[in-house]
């Protein structure tokens, strides 16, 4: 089935499977979700990225059924199904908490979406089995849920998901509760049964590498609204705003900002530190703008790149690989950091020497400000 | 050292000497079931099993205990089906101004004195033209119970996580397949626990019967009947049963709530 690459566009776009139309809700007189539409294609896997408290859960809840609307429409695969009741939605959900049942084993657990439709023993036992099998718990079926690692329950509750082979899953923080170690190996787990299986997942998170190591397309959150949608490298290199740079990695913000001439695809700013050119034209709304410019973006000396700003070194970092400088601008007293592979060979700057720091107009973006 | 042991061999005598207060009387009623006194002295030559053969065919004192078991059993189902409703109820909508008026109108009764209860009772039944019998009494014990079912059932409904409510209808379970198959089991020990309780305060509620029995009473009203003519030896042999009885329930009841315990305990501390 749907087979694509991690940052690729999924196929079926003028097709989505999930439609959502101006969806709100809200709790007493507080919106929890801002009308919003959100299209979800068929196959992908699409991450609800966003801090604690910007709606990810009240909008999965929403479209799970669990929490009813106040306004708007949702269609699956073309069929409005706002006000289908939940046992009828044609998709399936993974729970935070893993919600399995405490008094049924592993099997009974996995195969419960499958004994309530009344489906016949045989097939049941099938379809089990090879549940259990996609997500290596064949030895474990006839364990209750406290007797599992908290990753053998994360994979129950996966298989009891996928148990009646729904065309979405949804999942809430997932792996939230595993420890560090066990998160990256579920990652690579859900993303690996996710492409094989063909299944479209829609996945909350509130940690941004986690969303970006999974997603075929992100949809960042905040306070109850879409903030931006787009692939994990358009997220990162063309962020629309400041708050979305910055929740991509450390990004270095210099505003107010000011365009002062557009030409060639390559727009010219007025900041405080200086004058610099941006690749790309200028964005739409152009007033409370600000500069990002990644940590990784800046270089010192060789090469020239267009940009430039003088940087006196505040502090170096060694961190391994990775050496972080951290500068100061002389005037504005605005602060930067610089982020480059460590080098054996260099002598690390002194604190309180001036460096020339450059930085191409292809690797930084226009965002806008503080009300995105 | 020294002190410590002194400390402990104290308080060993006194828990002895309280536990001797307590059982001795039991104790006494025990022996008594079996042997009879003359001048303050057991005679212990007389083993017999008389005063059973006499408790059974003393025909008030059994039909007394049968309608006791009888007006339990009954109050205890149709007070459980009740209790059951209104906690799912109170439970899915906790907010509601329903589930507000549903909680006062449960714990009235219990909170009412049983004299109030028990009068308020006979009047309804006197205007509506009931005649007291074992119906009357089994709708007062009834009432009387609700509010301990409801309420244990309403603790372990309240402690289930929601997501598993959520979890059962998001894999497809209508509202009965999700009664049937992930709230009910939940619902055992609960169940059994508001049953024995409720039988034990069924058992001997007194106050309230005494408004609503006509002739054919429970046995405690019968035993307080007898009161005043004076008890009979076979007395002995109807506390000693009961007794056997209570603890064979309570033994029941332990092995049950162990061997439910493993899966009990670690679905409280994880969920
Ligand atoms: N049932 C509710 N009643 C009132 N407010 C709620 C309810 N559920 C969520 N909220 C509020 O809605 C906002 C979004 O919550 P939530 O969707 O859980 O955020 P997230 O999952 O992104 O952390 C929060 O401010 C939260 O307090
Ligand atoms: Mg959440």
């Amino acid at each position: 089935m749907a087979n694509h690459e991690t940052g690729g566009l999924a196929p079926n776009q003028d097709l989505p499977l999930l439609r959502i139309r101006g969806l709100g809700v809200r709790f007493g007189t507080f919106n929890a979700i801002n009308p919003l539409d959100l299209d979800v294609r068929d196959g992908e896997f699409l991450t609800i990225l966003g801090p604690s408290g910007s709606g990810k859960t009240t909008l999965l809840r929403a479209i799970a059924g669990f929490q009813t609307p106040s306004e708007g429409g949702i269609e699956f695969d073309g069929r409005d199904i706002a006000e289908m009741p939940i046992n009828r939605r044609p998709f399936n959900t993974v729970f935070q908490d893993y919600a399995l049942f405490p008094h049924m084993t592993v099997r009974e657990n996995v195969s419960f979406g499958l004994r309530v439709r009344g489906t016949g023993r045989k097939r049941l036992n099938d379809r089990v089995d090879s549940a259990l099998g996609i997500v290596g718990l064949e030895e474990l079926g006839a364990r209750y849920p406290s007797q599992l690692s908290g990753g053998q329950q994360q994979r129950t509750a996966l298989a009891r998901a996928m148990i009646c082979e729904p065309r979405m899953i949804l999942l809430d923080e997932p792996l939230a509760a595993l420890d560090a170690a066990l998160r990256r190996q579920m990652q690579n787990f859900l993303k690996s049964v996710q492409r094989q299986s063909g299944i479209t997942f829609l996945f909350v998170t509130h940690d941004q590498s986690e969303a970006t190591t999974m997603s075929d397309r992100i949809c960042v959150m905040r306070s109850g609204s879409i903030e931006q949608i787009g692939t994990p490298r358009d997220l990162y290199y063309r962020p629309k705003s400041k708050f979305v740079a910055s929740f991509f990695g450390a990004s270095n913000i210099i505003e107010p900002c000011e365009i002062i001439d557009v030409r060639n695809d390559v727009t010219s700013v007025r900041t405080p530190v200086g004058t610099f050119a941006v690749a790309g034209p200028a964005p739409e709304g152009g007033s409370g703008l600000a500069l990002a410019v990644r940590p990784e973006a800046f270089g010192i000396g060789n090469g020239k790149p267009a940009n430039q700003i003088e940087l006196t070194v505040v502090s170096v970092s060694f961190i391994g690989s990775e050496t972080i400088t951290e500068l100061k601008h002389r005037n504005t007293s605005l602060e930067f950091k610089m982020k480059a592979r460590s080098d054996p060979a260099a002598i690390p700057p002194a604190p309180g020497s001036v460096l020339t720091v450059g930085f191409d107009p292809a690797e930084c973006a226009l965002v806008s400000g503080d009300t995105g | 050292m020294k002190r410590l042991r002194l400390l402990d061999v104290s308080l060993a005598s006194v828990s002895f000497l309280v536990y001797l207060a307590l059982y001795l009387p039991i104790l006494l009623v025990f022996v008594l079931s079996f042997f009879s006194m003359r001048r303050g002295r057991v005679r212990w030559d007389t083993f017999s099993f008389e005063w059973y053969a006499r408790l059974f065919s003393n025909e008030s004192l059994g039909e007394a205990l049968l309608n006791s078991i009888i007006v339990g059993i009954t109050a205890i189902i149709a007070a459980t089906v009740i209790a059951t409703l209104a906690a799912l109820h109170v439970n899915a909508r906790p907010s509601s101004r329903s589930a507000r008026m549903l909680e006062y109108v449960i714990f009235l009764p219990f909170l009412l004195p049983p004299i109030i209860t028990g009068l308020s009772l006979l009047i309804y039944f006197r205007e509506i033209g009931v005649s007291r019998g074992l119906a009357t009494i089994i709708v007062g014990h009834a009432v009387f119970v609700l509010a301990i079912i409801y309420r244990i059932i309403l603790t372990r409904l309240n402690s289930l996580s929601r997501s598993l409510v959520e979890a059962a209808q998001d894999l497809g379970a209508s509202r009965l397949q999700t009664f049937r198959f992930i709230i009910l089991p939940n619902l055992r020990m609960p169940l059994l626990t508001a049953g024995i309780l409720a039988f034990a305060l069924s058992f001997d509620e007194t106050m309230i019967t005494l408004f609503l029995a006509g002739t054919d009473g429970t046995l405690p009203v019968r035993l307080y009947a007898m009161m005043r003519v004076g008890f009979t030896p076979e007395i002995n042999a109807l506390i000693t049963l009961i007794l056997g009885f209570s603890i064979v329930l309570t033994v029941v009841f332990a092995f049950a709530w162990r061997r439910s315990g493993g899966i009990d305990n670690n679905r409280i501390t994880r969920i």
